[in-house]
């Protein structure tokens, strides 16, 4: 038994411990910070219903606080003391002097004055109704409210009788780790929704009260201890998900439409085909299995064996003049002079023009260029004029010699042509294929001299003078003579001389200087 | 004829005797703020007077009533005697601002105690409302304990906004009209 009221004794002794501790830290924070403000001599609050009236102690002397009297008169009574008490600050390391006057008269001007050994030191008159210094709000609370932005903040008032319609809150709110709040200004009412806060953010929020000025006045009381909130995430509209999710849906199908309704043509625009001269040869890869010889043989009256002969009658390419050779040397001699002379014309042979024309081969000077031609296979094995690879024309020797003939006549109306003075232009071709040979496979020679004017003029040499084109396209030659005027309508429109033409030119080569174009 | 007016006579007589218009109660008013814009005005009011010291102080003293209020002491009391110290402190508040009309006073001066005759006039309709009883303190008897003498017109507004704010205010606030049905 007296255990137990030991106990009950003990717990009851802590619990005025902790409210007279929890007093205490409001009466010392009022007080500290009615000493900051209050510029009076007699600093007095209200706290609850009763008045607490103190003044400081004069520097560097210690009074005793029975050296002090407080009086207090109102409504012209007697005046009536009031006991003085003494209070070290330890955080300011100051000694006040203070007297709590209980059930202090309200609505009266009260009369106070503070002597010191029997003499006036301070006086003050004030209505206590004006001086109330309100503890903080209670039991503070920030609950999302489930919306974005928005916070519902509620809280309870300080326990006051008589006033509880007479309070204005300030409510401060800060985003965590900012140092900018806002502050929300809000009468009676003890609940406050706070809108327009960040999506899922922490915010912490203080509040703080204050008599409303018109029954009662007073101080901001000091802010409560700060409270936690976190805002809701931002919640996108499903509206709008959905929206764009069928608008991206009904974008892919129709540019899935678009691409298989044009699937073939997108995929030749985009993997376009190797393009293969089969489709020239007819049945040289399918019959022949790639053996041109035979595939000539049995194509005799072709427009291509045709323009082949042509071909090798015609080698000499007007883009290039390798040497002069009259028609009255020698074939080997003429070979020794044109090898250096080739020499120095390969580097020219990106001229892709011959400055200097030769005559027209005469029909006997030129059997012998064919005949030295045949003798020598070896140092002429490039006479061919087109190194096959693959789909390259590998020209045949043999059938040179024997349509030499044909081509000569073919040659006639070109040869009239050709109206400047020079060599040969067999010699001119024998070098030519020379060059030829040496930049391996014509078609290189050809695009290279071709590609050199892509954009430019073919500059007319002069009246007469004949061109032939050569043009290549990778795969096969275009070889096409043409006249100085032709030329000079082509030299104004840009050639493209990697164009290839997939259909067999279908009618023959003519021979009175018209456009040939074979693919 | 004489039927005729006889009887529209007869009819008169007995409308105005039952003056069926007049038999609604009034409504009451409970909201504060009604009371608090009195207040405000007679803030303004003894603030304006506040300065006016030596213009404003006259020869004679002021009957005003007791403003004080002990909390513990007023909520011991009850209804009627918390009715009864607020109408006569109305009465003899009234009486005394009255009596400046009289005197020639400044514009800004005579315009503040017409607007505070006007508010007592309307705060006693508001006690009305709350079925206050009305209470006249006889004149002949002598110095009512509850009562105190001021010298200055602005102590005068200051009673008068002190007594707004504490009694008149506080009987509004506790009437029980307004608490009726509320634990």
């Amino acid at each position: 038994m007296t255990k137990m009221r030991s106990n009950r004794l003990k717990i009851v002794f802590m619990l005025c411990l902790g409210f007279v501790t929890i007093g205490g830290q409001h009466f010392e924070s009022k007080v500290a910070q009615l000493l900051q403000d209050e510029t009076e001599h007699i600093k007095c609050f209200v706290e609850g219903k009763d008045l607490t009236c103190f003044w400081e102690e004069e520097e560097e002397r210690n009074h005793l606080h029975n050296q002090y009297t407080f009086t207090y008169s109102y409504e012209n009574k007697n005046k009536m003391a009031c006991a003085v008490s003494s209070l070290s600050l330890l955080a300011s390391n100051k000694t006040i002097f203070f007297c709590k006057l209980a059930k202090t008269p309200f609505f009266a001007t009260l009369h106070l004055q503070v002597l010191r050994d029997g003499q006036m030191l301070y006086t003050r008159s004030l209505n206590a109704e004006n001086i109330l210094f309100l503890d903080p709000p209670r039991n503070l609370t920030v609950m999302s409210s489930g919306k974005e932005g928005q916070l519902n903040v509620s809280w309870l008032p300080p326990q006051l009788k008589y006033m509880d319609d007479s309070m204005i809150y300030e409510v401060r709110y800060a985003a965590e780790g900012s140092d900018l709040g806002k502050v929300e200004v809000i009468k009676v009412s003890t609940m406050l929704v706070l809108f327009g806060l960040e999506s899922d953010t922490r915010y912490k929020v203080w509040v703080r009260v204050k008599p409303d000025g018109v029954a009662y006045k007073g101080y901001w009381s000091a802010w409560t201890e700060p409270v936690f909130g976190v805002t809701p995430p931002s919640d996108v509209d499903p509206l709008i998900v959905l929206l764009v999710l069928s608008i991206g849906l009904i974008l892919c199908l129709l540019s899935l439409t678009v691409i298989l309704s044009h699937q073939k043509f997108l995929l030749k625009k985009l993997w376009p085909d190797i393009p293969t001269p089969e489709h020239k040869f007819p049945g040289l890869f399918t019959v022949y299995k790639g053996d041109f010889k035979e595939w000539m043989s049995h194509n005799n009256g072709s427009m291509w064996g045709r323009s082949v002969h042509v071909y090798t009658e015609e080698l000499p390419s007007p883009l290039e003049v390798l040497s002069e050779v009259s028609l009255t040397s020698h074939g080997t001699s003429q070979r020794e002079e044109m090898k250096p002379a080739e020499e120095d014309e390969s580097e020219r042979s990106d001229s892709g023009l011959t400055d200097r024309w030769r005559d027209p081969p005469h029909a006997h000077w030129l059997m012998d260029q064919l005949r030295a031609l045949q003798e020598n296979p070896e140092s002429h094995s490039q006479s061919s004029l087109l190194q096959s690879h693959d789909t390259y024309v590998t020209l045949n020797q043999g059938d040179i010699e024997q349509q030499a003939d044909d081509v000569f006549e073919e040659t006639l109306p070109l040869q009239t042509l050709f109206s400047s003075a020079g060599t040969p232009s067999l010699s001119t071709s024998h070098s030519d294929l020379g060059s030829l040979q040496q930049s391996s496979g014509s078609g290189r020679l050809s695009s290279q001299s071709s590609l050199e004017y892509p954009n430019h003029t073919w500059p007319p040499k002069g009246p007469g003078y004949s061109y032939m084109a050569v043009a290549d396209s990778g795969v096969s030659m275009d070889y096409s003579p043409m006249s100085s005027s032709r030329i000079a309508e082509l030299g104004r429109h840009r050639i493209y001389t990697n164009d290839y033409k997939n259909e067999i030119f279908p009618h023959k080569w003519p021979l009175s200087g018209q456009y040939i174009k074979s693919g | 004829m004489f039927h005729g007016s006889g009887l529209f006579a007869f009819l008169l007589m007995v409308l105005e005797w039952t003056r069926p218009g007049l038999s609604s109660p009034l409504r009451p008013i409970c909201d504060l703020r009604v009371v608090d814009h009195f207040i405000k005005e007679a803030w303004d009011a003894e603030a304006a007077l506040r300065a006016c010291k030596d213009a404003c102080s006259i020869a004679t003293n002021f009957t005003v009533p007791l403003t004080r209020v002990d909390f513990d002491v007023w909520a011991a009391m009850n209804i009627e005697e918390q009715a009864q110290e607020v109408q006569s402190g109305i009465h003899v508040l009234n009486d005394a601002i009255s009596s400046l009309q009289a005197s020639n006073q400044t514009d800004v001066l005579q315009s503040h105690i017409d607007a505070s005759i006007n508010n007592i006039a309307s705060i006693r309709q508001v006690l009305r409302s709350l079925s206050i009883p009305e209470y006249v303190p006889p004149t002949n008897v002598g110095e009512d304990k509850e009562m105190q003498k001021v010298s200055s017109i602005s102590e005068l507004f200051q009673v008068h906004i002190n007594f707004l704010r504490g009694k008149v205010r506080l009987l509004v606030a506790s009437a029980p009209v307004c608490h009726q049905g509320v634990s």
